[in-house]
């Protein structure tokens, strides 16, 4: 059970997603989100000190939450491919019901290095997400269901084309609805990284 | 105390690395052989094979083979005749705790162990047996347990009866490049005292059980210390082959440091490969 | 009539079987009957594992399997470069190797067969200083792979330079207070033997019970020797006696199986020749052994000499060596073209402590395919017949005893786990 503060934080962090979403990452502030919450934003600066922590804290909680869902399908007793097809569709199924998360991370976390430059370098905020995807790779190179080749050139593959894909859901450029790609998308990045 | 040193398939090294102990004359007033492989006593190796010699400890040393035979006689039955009325069998070496580097056969075998595989064949014998691997065993240790032995000190033992004073320890305990693994520095170039070699040269440290880094070798020194990875010589995997070069997969080191969770391992590394710590990317000197 | 004999204590044991002709031997058929089948073990393996493998071909010459192992990888190149410093150093390692060795064959083997017992302290004190000195720059002894395509692993620094230098001073104290009481820069550049016999020590007093007991002339076999490793201190080349030719190719080696045996005879043209201090000395023209050849020639006399004032000879050497390095030198140059994809074949020599030693090795695609070892208890003892008998079965026909014949074999300096690998 989380305690109170937990929850609190929480709750701050859901609240700034949606308005970030709504009305940009810059144009928002903390007291457009201590409103939103109804909260007093005496009381939110002990939550979070600046708007620039609370950027940090947020992306590791999306981190947080998809290396969640990924150790799940990570710890399933099924293949390197059918872990490709439930990683996509989880993907797929955030960026659709939760949009305000992977856009965050598209539009805000990469598109703006210099809020996240001190505390977040690299990897550091989104190391449960990476940590991930790491085992995942291991575990199929070990089984010898996937090719073992450099960790980054998988890892932009996989990353690069799930986040091109959300990007054109967002803009509305797809024909179609986001899980209609899934099959091929799963299909296409199996064969990349599969043992020949 | 008598000790009986019977060599199977060896190459000695246990014989020489045990004359570097550095109080091997005391230890001689201590303990006296009945037979050894380069050490004049009463007893020929004849003698030895023929008669029943009154005898304390039986150090059993090498590979052991179907039909090995020493002076005629096959090598089990001398193990089982010395082995039954001793205190305490003491497996010297790798080989002849889990077969090593000669084992390259069915017919080939450690005491107890072929590989991390148990075997029955002498399980009469299990329970007095004391495994001291190590290609070549490190001096110090068999002398310690010797001298426990005969002190009748109680000496707890590992699931591979090895004992927990020397081999609840890793490699890389005590290791001087322990500070370039911390930060995940993986540039490591060999003739540098720099660097860490568990990223790309194959290191075993993390994942051997041993002291050579607590205790040095020849008192002055260990593989890692000098540049050269450890090639996890105590272990009933030894010889692993390939021991240059780090086993990875998409980067990632296929064995963990000893009872590290992949997650935790993984998470660790991320972070710390993010940070590029400049004192750890110069030369020291 | 034939007698059997298990000869103990060298290394491992053989079987020697005696064939008496009117009550003299006759020939003496030398069997060793374990092996571990190392060259299959590196048979498919890739070629840096030989480094690992090669040294646990035996416990007290295993350096030298490693320096022939990383001479014959980088002889797989086409011009691989390494450092003076990792040259040097990789040669101080090997001197000391051959010096704790000749120390504890004289102290653990030869006393015993002089009616003396073994003195352990005098074989394994120096024993250990050199094995510290190894362990300074390798890391531990015995059983190190240092040693690598490129150099070596150590940085090696000065300290460490300072502290090898202290055992090898140590070590020349001692040789002089326990094995021959003179000045040691004196005592290898000495020319006569009656000098040597008028001083005190170990040394001089088995040298003098051998002659008491008129043994001069025990031990003599073909006067024929040959040295394959060259050096910066040892010569290769071979020689009959006194007459040297330095012209040797591998090529001329032959190895033939025994059927009793497991241990290969080999020749070189047709011939067995004697390998070892004795050998070195010779194609050396070191003085006082070739004082001791002119008077008592290849006999237990002029091989014991030989092996034991190899020790001082090495050591002194080695600190010129020790003193040459330059240590801003790089330990290791990595090789353009990694080992994994080179291909090729290569024969090194080097001297270990018991004569030359010979490694073959045949290189593709990152694996082993062939690895042919020939170790020098090999030359000396191979096992030929009667009619064309091996250096150490030639030394012990005519004998009538076999207590003394195991003075004759063991003078040899035997290691039957390196025989039969």
């Amino acid at each position: 059970m989380q305690d109170r503060k937990t929850q609190k934080k929480e709750q701050i962090i859901k609240a700034s997603l949606e308005l970030f979403a709504k009305k940009g990452f810059y144009t928002t502030t903390i007291p457009d989100i201590a409103k939103s919450i109804q909260m007093s934003v005496g009381n939110m600066y002990n939550y979070f000190k600046s708007k620039d922590i609370l950027a940090k804290e947020v992306i590791k909680y999306i981190s947080s939450f998809l290396g969640s869902e990924l150790q799940k399908i990570n710890e399933k007793d099924i293949t390197s491919e059918e872990k490709i097809k439930e990683i996509v569709s989880v993907y797929f199924k955030t960026a659709v019901e939760k949009p305000e998360m992977i856009d965050y991370f598209l539009r805000v976390f990469l598109s703006n290095r210099e809020t996240f430059k001190n505390g977040c370098e690299g990897m550091v905020c989104v190391n449960e997400f990476v940590t991930e995807i790491m085992i995942f790779f291991e575990e199929g190179v070990k089984k010898g269901e996937l090719k073992d080749q450099d960790f980054f050139s998988a890892f932009g593959l996989f990353m690069g084309y799930l986040g091109g894909m959300v990007f054109l859901n967002g803009e509305n450029i797809l024909p179609t609805k986001l899980d209609d790609y899934i099959d091929d998308i799963s299909t296409n990045i199996y064969n990349a990284l599969k043992v020949e | 105390m008598k000790l009986l040193w019977l060599s199977a398939l060896s190459c000695n090294g246990n014989v020489h690395s045990f004359f570097n102990y550095e109080k091997i004359d005391s230890f001689l007033k201590s303990f006296t052989f009945i037979y050894h492989p380069a050490i004049e006593s009463d007893y020929t190796l004849q003698d030895i094979v023929k008669k029943d010699i009154p005898c304390d400890i039986l150090l059993l040393e090498g590979t052991l083979q179907e039909g090995l035979q020493k002076a005629g006689v096959d090598i089990e039955d001398l193990i089982f005749r010395y082995g039954n009325k001793v205190k305490k069998i003491i497996t010297v070496g790798t080989c002849a705790s889990f077969g090593g580097i000669f084992l390259d056969s069915e017919e080939k075998y450690g005491l107890h162990y072929r590989k991390k595989e148990p075997h029955d064949k002498f399980i009469s014998l299990k329970e007095k047996t004391i495994n001291i691997p190590g290609c070549p065993i490190h001096p110090q240790t068999l002398a310690s347990i010797l001298y426990s032995i005969k002190k009748e000190f109680e000496i707890p033992l590992d699931p591979y009866q090895r004992p927990k004073e020397f081999f609840a320890f890793t490699t890389h305990n005590g290791c001087l490049r322990n500070e370039y693994f911390e930060y995940k520095v993986d540039n490591h170039q060999f003739g540098n005292i720099e660097g860490c070699m568990f990223y790309e040269h194959g290191c075993q440290g993390p994942f051997t059980n041993s002291s050579c880094n607590k205790i040095l070798w020849n008192e002055v020194s260990s593989k890692t210390r000098s540049g050269h990875p450890c090639l996890g010589c105590t272990e009933p995997t030894f010889p692993k082959y390939n021991f240059f070069e780090t086993k990875k997969h998409m980067g990632i080191p296929a064995h963990l440091p000893l009872g590290v969770p992949k997650r935790a391992y993984l998470s660790l590394a991320g972070v710390a490969k993010t940070f590029k710590i400049e004192r750890f990317e110069k030369k020291l000197i | 009539m034939i007698r059997s004999e298990l000869i103990e204590k060298i290394e491992g044991e053989a079987t020697l079987d005696y064939h008496f002709k009117n009550k003299a031997i006759e020939h003496v058929d030398i069997k060793f009957l374990s092996s571990r089948h190392i060259e299959n073990i590196l048979k498919g393996k890739s070629p840096l594992d030989a480094l690992v493998i090669n040294p646990r071909v035996c416990g007290i010459c295993g350096h030298a399997h490693l320096i022939a192992t990383v001479e014959a990888l980088e002889g797989c190149y086409e011009n691989l470069e390494i450092s003076q410093k990792a040259k040097k150093l990789r040669e101080l390692t090997l001197n000391f190797e051959l010096i704790q060795n000749h120390f504890k064959w004289f102290y653990l083997v030869l006393l015993p067969l002089f009616g003396q017992k073994q003195n352990i302290y005098k074989a394994t004190h120096p024993s250990k200083l050199m094995g510290q000195a190894i362990a300074t720059i390798a890391g531990q002894y015995p059983h190190n792979s240092y040693a690598i395509p490129g150099g070596i692993t150590n940085e090696v620094l000065q300290q460490d330079i300072i502290k090898i230098e202290q055992y090898i001073d140590e070590t020349i104290a001692f040789y002089q207070n326990h094995l021959v009481d003179a000045d040691m820069e004196n005592f290898i550049d000495c020319e006569s033997v009656s000098k040597v016999l008028s001083k005190n020590g170990d040394l001089i007093d088995i040298l003098k019970t051998i002659k008491q007991n008129k043994w001069t002339k025990l031990g003599r076999s073909y006067d024929r020797f040959i040295v394959f490793g060259q050096n910066s201190y040892f010569k290769a080349g071979r020689g009959v006696a006194t007459r040297v030719n330095h012209n040797l190719n591998t090529k001329y080696i032959t190895e033939t199986n025994n059927t009793d045996s497991l241990a290969k005879n080999v020749k070189f043209k047709k011939y067995y020749y004697e390998v070892g201090p004795l050998a070195r000395a010779m194609i050396n023209k070191t003085a006082l052994v070739k004082d001791s050849h002119r008077k008592y020639r290849d006999s237990i006399f002029s091989r014991i000499l030989a092996r034991t004032c190899e020790i001082p000879q090495l050591l002194i050497h080695s600190k010129k060596i020790l003193n040459s390095i330059d240590i801003h030198e790089p330990s290791f140059i990595e090789p353009s073209v990694p080992i994994s994809e080179i291909s090729g074949k290569a024969t090194s020599c080097v001297e270990a402590a018991r004569g030359s030693l010979i490694h073959k090795i045949h290189i593709e695609n990152n694996t082993i395919i062939e690895y042919n070892i020939i170790t020098p208890t090999q030359w000396n003892l191979s096992n030929g017949t009667k009619k064309d008998s091996g250096v150490a079965q030639k030394a012990m026909v005519g004998l009538k005893d076999i207590e003394v014949a195991q003075k004759v074999f063991k003078s040899f300096d035997v290691c039957s786990v390196c025989t039969t690998h």
